[in-house]
């Protein structure tokens, strides 16, 4: 069941949720793009309907709820350690197919990856629910619907698709049905939207032979590629993190531990104590990345890292496109069989 | 009846070059911010076909010469150079008569933000701003824009010269310490940059409000100032005698005071300009030599409020080659 | 959450402090619980960081922590002595199998800390009733880098032990040269059948490899150990990862036929 709102109903709605919910949404931030004058769309806690953006593709991903970009865990005094504390009302995470399709991964590797569920994850993973946001048409660079994210069947309280100024609602979960009820008579069986096609398609190959892991068209990459992250960072799959430990420089007695978003693309990612380093030139974590998402993840858990959001391509300063990579593997595992 | 009679003076003022081919003259187009649309640019071609010799100039200061043309048809030329003066919206008290003065030269801009990666701010709409601050005028004046501090536009040759700065604002819980910002402050700019505790700290004072760290920092930590900044620096200037670059004025400067600071230095002028110069042309350095650089400061902040940023440097010393003191 | 965060360490006593270098001490620690040479646990100094440390040995009521001085985290472990405490995670990974290696040849090939992992092995290896078939090569940089040098002198009394540095100063007349040197010469009577466990950098390790199957070892006979960056020792920080493989969960102890598709 659905309904369908006016711009006024929706935005009362969320005002209502709002009062019961945090709500994490793309956010239009006028100017904090990377050159003057131009915006980024980052996620942000919203209580007015009007901040939500619900047409551009956010640049970074709906994951920095559940594993923000930096997070304080632990807190040090002198002979005690405390865990942090969280802000434990329940929240909203709106976010497309494709970042409601990563959830899986996240907790696949926060809570399913060895015996140990992490606790950091999983209590703000208990605090979660997720809004859709249709897919009224593919954007730049996505690739969806080959790597089988372009759709969510679950996983979402409920959806809303802007279309023609008005707010289309499907509301499958019951305890969300109030909120609707109260502002909207028009109950209609809406379905949000998704995308069936993308511009860009790719071929995931099904194993990707050694000799192509240690093939030489990652070696362009080394010079291509800046190793600076973006695609890392925005990623809505990427999970991996390094822990800082600091002191207060006004009381070295005290501290805390905190984990930051890592990016196996960035210097420093591989380093062992005394100066080892194992991935030295940026083809080979290039390689790394890509085969993460598209190959090793399958073969330990059954199903692609990648949900085909093409965030990272989006970003890219040096214009790498992570699909166009997917397809040279492809091509190169198809040649070895 | 002599066949040429003209005013070298006045002919100099429409912005006609006096040319050493007898006969000839070359016109110059005014292009204020370096940006002429294809449409005038066009407008360029023909009258350099019709009255020229099928030769364009591109000037030092972005502006346009068309060389060749014949004196006697001057009249012809300013009619048809309407459209493109129309085109650039450049003041003009009485149209078809081409342009009304060429003291105050061309204002410069790099392309600034509307291209480049570095730009902090539109060095063009700033330069078109500027020149309908100050157009027509007959005095000396050099006004150029540029984007950042690399001063792609060689601001520092000029009377005033402006550079783009934004303050970067950091949101530490967006900061992973991925050091991109550290290191391309370190290699590309001044290296006000350390890493404290895991989170970055921006030394203020070392600071030179480029923007690389918001170009480098791949997660949205660093982003610019919603408002935009300037440094200004004054009085530079080339030519025979003194020689010299502008010197740092004001860091942190905002877009209406420079305005009105530079709109000030004309009136400063009119009291205190030579009235022996050559053609009546002096650079405004030469008068700040004479009166004192507190004078002029006097005159430049009137009426000025500047923004609470900004950092003036109440003295300042230049250099530069002293020809005329020490010969060459 | 306390309860059972996996992330929150526990503090440790601190029995014993071994010097072998100036740079590298063993840390004897109070310790109950199963642990199994090859495992690792992380020593967790608040304000610092943790480092991922293997257990060099294990008895009655403690683990031996060999620690290299080397980082931010073990700088500061070595202010630490006898008496005071330093906090644990762990242990982590799968460790080794010591059963394995109880009949046949066994040839045990160690360079510089890469002894520490190990040295549980080779002590239930000189434990054995005969020792006569079980061979330890470990090389050190030079004698001064020499670890467990009492143990060295008790595993020679029970086992075949070869020991060489990679220099030395003039009048050194131990054995001088890479480990890899001594492979060749062993003298085994059944290679195709012998195990071998290696553990040490990953160049020594490519090259006592390399040895070991000019010499007839099977791949699925030879047992390595992989250092790589071990942040959480739980599979969720990602840096450990190689292929498909989190050394921290499923490692660090491998099966070098498994292991050898490793591509970092």
């Amino acid at each position: 069941m659905g309904y369908v709102l006016s711009r006024e109903a929706f935005a009362a709605v969320i005002a209502d949720l709002s009062k019961n919910y945090r709500i994490f949404a793309p956010v239009r931030k006028e100017g904090a793009g990377r050159f003057t004058d131009v915006d980024a769309v980052i996620y942000d806690y919203v209580c007015d309907s009007e901040k939500i953006e619900l047409e551009a593709k956010s640049d970074y991903a709906s994951k920095e709820f559940l594993t923000p970009l930096s997070e304080t865990l632990l807190y040090f005094t002198e002979n005690e350690v405390k865990e942090s504390d969280l802000d434990t009302r329940p929240v909203l995470v709106f976010g497309r197919s494709c970042d409601i399709n990563s959830l899986k991964r996240l907790d696949q590797i926060y809570l399913d990856n060895g015996l140990a569920k992490d606790p950091f994850y999983k209590r703000r993973r208990d605090l979660v629910k997720y809004v859709l946001i249709g897919c009224g048409h593919s954007y730049d660079n996505c690739f969806c619907v080959s790597m089988e994210s372009n759709k969510c069947d679950d996983g979402y309280v409920f959806s809303i698709d802007l279309v023609e100024d008005n707010i289309q609602s499907n509301v499958p979960d019951k305890d969300f049905d109030k909120y609707f009820a109260q502002h909207c008579n028009d109950k209609k069986d809406v379905a949000p939207r998704y995308v069936k096609e993308n511009e860009v398609k790719v071929a995931v190959p099904d194993s990707v032979p050694l000799s192509v892991i240690t093939d030489a068209l990652w070696d362009e990459y080394t010079t291509r590629c800046i190793n600076c992250g973006r695609c890392n960072y925005v990623c809505p799959t990427c999970t991996c993190y390094t822990m800082q430990d600091v002191f207060y420089s006004d009381n070295g007695k005290v501290g805390e531990r905190r984990r930051v978003g890592a990016s196996c693309m960035v210097d420093g990612y591989t380093d062992v104590a005394g100066g080892g380093q194992y991935r030295r030139k940026n083809g080979e974590r290039m390689r790394f990345k890509v085969l993460h998402k598209i190959s090793d993840f399958k073969k330990r858990f059954g199903y692609h890292m990648c949900v085909g959001c093409g965030r990272c391509d989006d970003i890219c300063p040096e214009y790498i496109s992570f699909s166009n990579i997917i397809g040279k593997v492809y091509q190169a595992s198809k040649e070895v069989k | 009846m002599g066949k040429l009679d003209i005013n070298v003076g006045k002919l100099k003022k429409n912005a006609f070059r006096y040319s050493k081919v007898r006969g000839e003259t070359a016109s110059r187009i005014r292009i204020p911010g370096g940006v002429i649309d294809s449409k005038s640019m066009g407008r360029v071609v023909e009258i350099a076909e019709k009255y020229g010799t099928g030769v364009i100039n591109i000037t030092n200061r972005q502006g346009i010469e068309i060389p060749g043309i014949k004196l006697t048809d001057m009249e012809k030329v300013n009619a048809e150079v309407q459209l493109i003066i129309d085109s650039l919206r450049i003041n003009q008290p009485e149209k078809g008569k081409g342009y009304p003065s060429s003291g105050t030269r061309n204002v410069i801009a790099c392309p600034g933000a509307r291209l480049c990666p570095f730009g902090c701010y539109d060095t063009t709409a700033f330069a078109q701003k500027m020149e309908n601050n100050i157009f027509p005028n007959d005095r000396h004046v050099k006004i150029a824009f540029t984007g950042c501090s690399n001063d792609c536009a060689k601001v520092r040759m000029a009377d005033f010269g402006i550079i783009g700065m934004t303050e970067p604002q950091y949101n530490k819980d967006r900061c992973v310490a991925c050091k991109a910002c550290i290191n391309f402050c370190k290699r590309r700019s001044v290296g006000a940059l350390e890493l404290v505790n895991g989170k970055v700290v921006r030394d203020t004072d070392k600071c030179i409000g480029c923007g690389v760290c918001v170009a480098y920092c791949p997660t949205r930590a660093w982003t610019r100032s919603r408002e935009h900044y300037f440094r200004l620096v004054i009085m530079g200037r080339t030519g025979k005698k003194n020689p010299r670059l502008a010197e740092d004025f004001i860091k942190w400067a905002d877009e209406e005071s420079i305005l009105k600071m530079v709109k000030n230095t004309y009136a400063y002028i009119e009291e205190y300009i030579d009235p022996n110069a050559v053609e009546h042309k002096e650079h405004i350095g030469y008068i700040v030599d004479r009166t004192g650089f507190e004078e002029f400061k006097k005159w430049l902040f009137e009426g000025v409020n500047l923004g609470p940023k900004a950092e003036v440097n109440q003295r300042v010393y230049w250099g530069g080659r002293h020809y005329d003191k020490y010969g060459g | 959450m306390t309860n059972n965060n996996p992330y929150l360490p526990f503090a440790s006593d601190i029995l014993d402090v071994i010097k072998h270098t100036e740079k590298e001490y063993t840390f004897r620690m109070a310790f109950k619980g199963d642990v199994k040479p090859g495992q690792f646990f992380e020593v967790s100094i608040p304000k610092y960081g943790e480092a991922p440390i293997s257990v060099s040995g294990i008895g009655d009521g403690y683990i031996d922590l060999t620690i290299r001085k080397v980082g931010r985290v073990t700088n500061e472990v070595f202010e630490r002595y006898k008496g005071q405490s330093l906090l644990l995670r762990g242990p982590y990974g799968n460790g080794f199998d010591v059963d394995l290696y109880r009949n046949g040849e066994v040839v045990v090939v160690a360079g510089g800390t890469g002894v520490s992992p190990v040295r549980g092995v080779i002590q239930a290896l000189s434990q054995m009733p005969d020792a006569t078939d079980k061979y330890v090569i470990a090389g050190f940089k030079s004698p001064a880098d020499m670890l467990f040098k009492d143990d060295l002198k008790e595993w020679e009394k029970k086992l075949k032990l070869t020991l060489t540095v990679d220099g030395a100063p003039e009048g050194y007349t131990g054995n001088i040269g890479l480990v890899t040197k001594f492979i060749e010469g062993l003298p085994l009577k059944n290679p195709a059948e012998a195990k071998a466990v290696v553990v040490g950098p990953p160049p020594m390790m490519k090259f006592t490899i390399i040895e070991l199957k000019k010499k007839g070892f099977k791949d699925s006979n030879i047992t390595v150990s992989h250092e790589r960056k071990m942040c959480c020792g739980l599979g969720k920080c990602g840096h450990c990862r190689v292929n498909d493989t989190y050394i921290c969960l499923d490692g660090p102890v491998f099966n070098y036929e498994f292991a050898k598709n490793f591509v970092d």
